[in-house]
């Protein structure tokens, strides 16, 4: 269903063009939004809402100018088309092309990430039962002091139209489920999290039980309540699959996006084709995994999204390309332009990105070590393209003696620099799993799938707690 | 006439925000409800330099309407954009709708007061659109004059201004308008084959006082210092955070002050007020009213007019933040710290947030934490437990010796504050959207540090 007229996008795009500037987008949004929020079986917060603007992105060689307003009138959205030529001056140039109704091209999603089970199969109170469910498989032990639920659902429409005629229409629907536990013994105080969530609709329960999403983020509390504090130093650290994806979505994925690419702010600038990776290692970012978290059907250029290998064998392959990035690069954009709404106008960002499997069964990385961590399940992490400089926390950990797995540690953040890590990369397994997160960048915050299966690097910089030497005296 | 396709809504007209909270607020008395709204207008300027070039020019105007309403003690939120009679009355009938989901009963919305209209802007954004285009290519241009600067990712002048207003079916009113200006930069500097990128801004109230000269070569001096780091032994040091590491560690903390996390059994520091939680040297201050404050309000998202508040004095806790709800569910005072953005629910937020600075520090042997990076996923506020990547100066005897890096700093926040062992005497302030941060350089003893 189109949220504006084709005269009005016409109309819009040509007042600009008109005034000089060499391709026009406009980018229209409704989002709707519901999330509930339940600690302890108690209904905290539930709120619904709409979000409904639009973004005018000007190019004028590839300079760019963005205005973006709630007012999605024909006075409104020609204000900010007035607003914007006129920050940029006439040019000099009067381009009378498209004048009179542009004709589009129009493309519709297929349906390909489209829910089983719409928001309105069910009411709410199906949702709260569900929550329930979840919170009561979260209460593994009696330390279990507090467990706190989130459903969030998304409903985004999307039009990209522009100038060279392109008009797309988009539906995403997101749906996710989080647990996170709270136990506590004595003054000692550590949490447990799990929040799977996909493109999907309320099938979401069936394919991930609440009860079971409960009990999972239950037991990581209580493993890390009996936790001790992870070592402090620089030691082999096996990375578990799923989410632990995230430390290669920092330590390489935001290095291989244009946006750092194209100013040669990024350590892997300019080495296509050579060798920047250990060659257990391929990388792919692949926005058309069915459901995905970070899957659509087009991205928010209005271009059809695609399955893009990053890196194959170690061998540097591809960038990750939007429009501007291929307009400063000439490499072919790859689908990849994505902006958290209509606030902010895109950049290149991943989509669901994950190292491939090798046919190594997991346990032959663990025999590899003799003394290293376990880094179970993942926070988030962080990096520095120009430099390279890599963390992200953790969120279950256990040491590694002799090859099996031992006591659980915690508290430890691991870093790096990025090229340096992923030339560490032992040995891949073959258990790929992919996980969702929340990535944030110039263009905001989105949804999108890290995974891989487990990874052994030989060494990473693992902050935890340094021997204390006086506790050490007190030992003799 | 609209020419909004298929809207769903019908009317494309468009109401101010103050037409549609009174529309909002008839709806309601009309149906016996109680109700609150908030509605918010944010407009921005961004001016991006590249290369002596503005590579991006953002111009945009953003805003909405927010209600939380309460029926039979239960309470429920909804928001809309799109302020159409017919998308405000379907936000209604959503808020009504999930407040009959709570099974909490003893929900309400405060008692409130007219607090005024407000404008702390003033003239403190007006300059023509060429001096602030100016100010960024500037600002870009003495970055570059460093000659280590291998690039620049982006070099912005940006400024915001807001407009909130509030009314309740319970009697609050007013409105307030606030702004800021800040110059903002991402840089990476090279030397031999090493490389540091940084990202740095600098906050305003007056333009006028904005001076992107001194910020660039500040810039360039705390990045460049830190080129030709050498790995940091793993050990337990002296820790000295400068203000922009140790005002992300406050950010990360300050919901261990929350009376929402007090209340939900999430912070560390429930049932201790009174005793002492910190160094005798540390004094915990929030203050809504301060002048200059890049986060100052007049009053809160309920209506409830700011005051400074103390939260630790000489290293004993004092208060918790709170708002109507977590006041009256803890027995304590309303200090008036609800937060809430129109798309979200009603919250709890510092303002201008500080360490009271000390006497100075007299330094030592020790790391020199000059930033801090990953602080969202290896902070918690729950646990206490931190574990951050940092970037620093590793000091002998009160001389700065090297640069370090590759390394982590960890501990638990609250053996961190009774462990700090000299607060400096001179404040800076982050400015984090919502709230500010302002701490002097800080002193820990005995920190734990995973390097080779």
């Amino acid at each position: 269903m189109a949220m504006l007229t084709d005269s009005l996008v016409s109309d819009v795009l040509a007042y600009a063009r008109e005034r000089g500037a060499d391709f026009a987008e406009l980018y229209v949004e409704r989002w709707k939004r519901r999330a509930l929020r339940v600690l302890n079986d108690e209904v905290k917060e539930a709120t619904s809402g709409v979000e409904y603007g639009a973004g005018l992105r000007l190019f004028y060689g590839d300079e760019v100018a963005y205005a973006y307003t709630n007012d999605l009138t024909r006075e409104g959205l020609l204000e900010i088309a007035q607003s914007l030529t006129g920050l940029k001056g006439q040019g000099g140039r009067v381009d009378r092309r498209g004048r009179g109704g542009l004709d589009f091209r129009k493309a519709a999603p297929q349906g390909l990430h489209a829910p089983a089970v719409p928001w309105e199969e069910h009411d709410k109170r199906y949702r709260l039962d569900r929550l329930r469910e979840g919170q009561a498989g979260a209460r593994v032990a009696p330390e279990i002091r507090q467990v706190e639920s989130f459903l969030l659902e998304w409903d985004q429409e999307v039009l990209v139209a522009n100038s060279e005629g392109t008009w797309t229409e988009d539906r995403r629907v997101r749906t996710r489920h989080i647990v996170q536990t709270v136990a506590q013994d004595g003054g000692e105080v550590q949490t447990g999290f799990y929040g799977p969530g996909l493109s999907v609709g309320l099938e979401l329960f069936e394919r991930f039980p609440p009860r079971e999403v409960g009990r999972t983020s239950g037991e990581q509390a209580m493993t890390n309540l009996r936790a001790t504090p992870a070592p402090a130093g620089t030691y082999p650290v096996i990375i578990g699959n799923a989410f632990g994806g995230v430390i290669f979505h920092e330590a390489v994925g935001h290095l291989l996006e244009t946006t750092s690419v194209a100013k040669k702010a990024s350590v892997l600038s300019d080495k296509i084709g050579e060798q920047v990776a250990s060659p257990a290692v391929t990388y792919i970012d692949d926005g058309t995994t069915p459901h995905g978290w970070g899957s659509s059907e087009f991205d928010d250029e209005g271009m059809p999204v695609e399955r893009t290998v990053l890196i194959e064998n170690g061998v540097l392959k591809s960038y990750m390309v939007d429009r501007w990035g291929a307009l400063r690069t000439g490499y072919r954009a790859t689908g990849s332009g994505r902006r958290q709404d209509y606030t902010l106008a895109p950049t290149s960002r991943m989509r669901n990105t994950f190292i491939a499997p090798s046919d190594t069964p997991v346990g032959n990385l663990f025999e590899m070590v003799d003394f290293g961590l376990f880094a179970k399940s993942m926070r988030g992490g962080q990096v520095k393209p120009g430099s390279g400089e890599y963390n992200f926390g953790t969120q279950e950990c256990y040491i590694i003696r002799h090859g099996r797995i031992e006591e659980p540690v915690r508290g430890a953040m691991l870093l790096g620099k990025g090229p340096d890590t992923i030339s560490k990369v032992v040995a891949v397994a073959n258990d790929l799993a992919t996980g969702p997160g929340m990535c944030g960048s110039l263009s905001g915050f989105l949804p999108v799938e890290v995974g891989q299966p487990h990874v052994l690097v030989s060494a990473i910089v693992v902050g935890g707690e340094a021997p204390n030497p006086a506790a050490g005296s007190v030992m003799r | 006439m609209s020419e909004t396709a298929g809207d769903p809504h019908g009317s494309g007209r468009r109401m101010t925000l103050d037409e549609a909270k009174r529309y909002v607020l008839d709806a309601a008395r009309a149906r016996g409800i109680a109700a609150e709204v908030l509605g918010s207008r944010a407009r921005e300027l961004t001016a991006r330099s590249h290369q002596q070039r503005i590579e991006q020019i953002t111009q945009a105007v953003q805003g909405g309407i927010g209600v939380r309403v309460v029926v039979d003690g239960r309470m429920g939120y909804g928001y809309s954009e799109e302020l159409s009679t017919a998308a405000l009355d379907w936000m209604l009938n959503e808020a009504i709708d999930n407040a009959h989901l709570q099974t909490e009963t003893d929900k309400f919305l405060p008692d409130g007061t007219d607090v005024g209209r407000h404008d702390l802007v003033g003239d403190g954004l007006a300059a023509p659109l060429e001096s602030k285009v100016r100010t960024a290519l500037g600002f870009e241009g003495t970055l570059r004059e460093d000659k280590r600067v291998k690039q620049v990712m982006f070099a912005s002048y940006t400024e915001r201004e807001g407009d909130v207003t509030l009314g309740s079916t319970q009697g609050a009113e007013g409105a307030y308008r606030r702004g800021v200006a800040g110059v903002m930069a991402s840089v990476v500097m090279q030397e031999g084959e090493s490389l540091k990128q940084s990202w740095d801004a600098d906050w305003v109230r007056d333009i006028r006082t904005l001076d992107p000269a001194h910020t660039a070569l500040d810039f360039t001096q705390r990045t460049g210092r830190l080129l030709g780091a050498r790995p940091l032994q793993t050990g337990r040091y002296t820790a000295y955070f400068e203000p922009k590491a140790f005002a992300q560690l406050l950010a990360a903390f300050w919901p261990m002050w929350s009376g929402r996390s007090v209340r939900e059994g999430k912070s560390r520091l429930a049932g201790k007020r009174g005793e002492r939680i910190a160094s005798s040297l540390v004094t915990l201050i929030d203050d809504p009213l301060l002048a200059d404050g890049l986060a100052t309000r007049p009053f809160d998202a309920e209506g409830e007019p700011g005051r400074p508040l103390t939260l630790v004095d000489d290293g004993v806790l004092t208060n918790f933040f709170t708002n109507s709800e977590t006041a009256r569910a803890l027995a304590l005072p309303n200090t008036g710290h609800a937060a809430r953005h129109y798309r979200g629910v009603v919250d709890i937020s510092p303002s201008n947030f500080y360490v009271k600075p000390g006497a100075g520090i007299r330094m030592d042997t020790g790391v020199i934490v000059a930033e801090i990076s990953g602080v969202h996923a290896g902070t918690n506020s729950i646990s206490g437990d931190f574990s951050v990547q940092a970037l620093g100066l590793w000091a002998e005897n009160g001389e700065v010796v090297y640069p370090v890096e590759n390394f982590a700093v960890a501990g638990d926040f609250l053996t961190l504050l009774m462990n700090i062992s000299a607060v400096d005497a001179a404040l800076k302030w982050e400015f984090m959207g919502r709230m500010a941060v302002g701490t002097p350089t800080i002193a820990v003893t005995d920190l734990s540090f995973a390097g080779v």
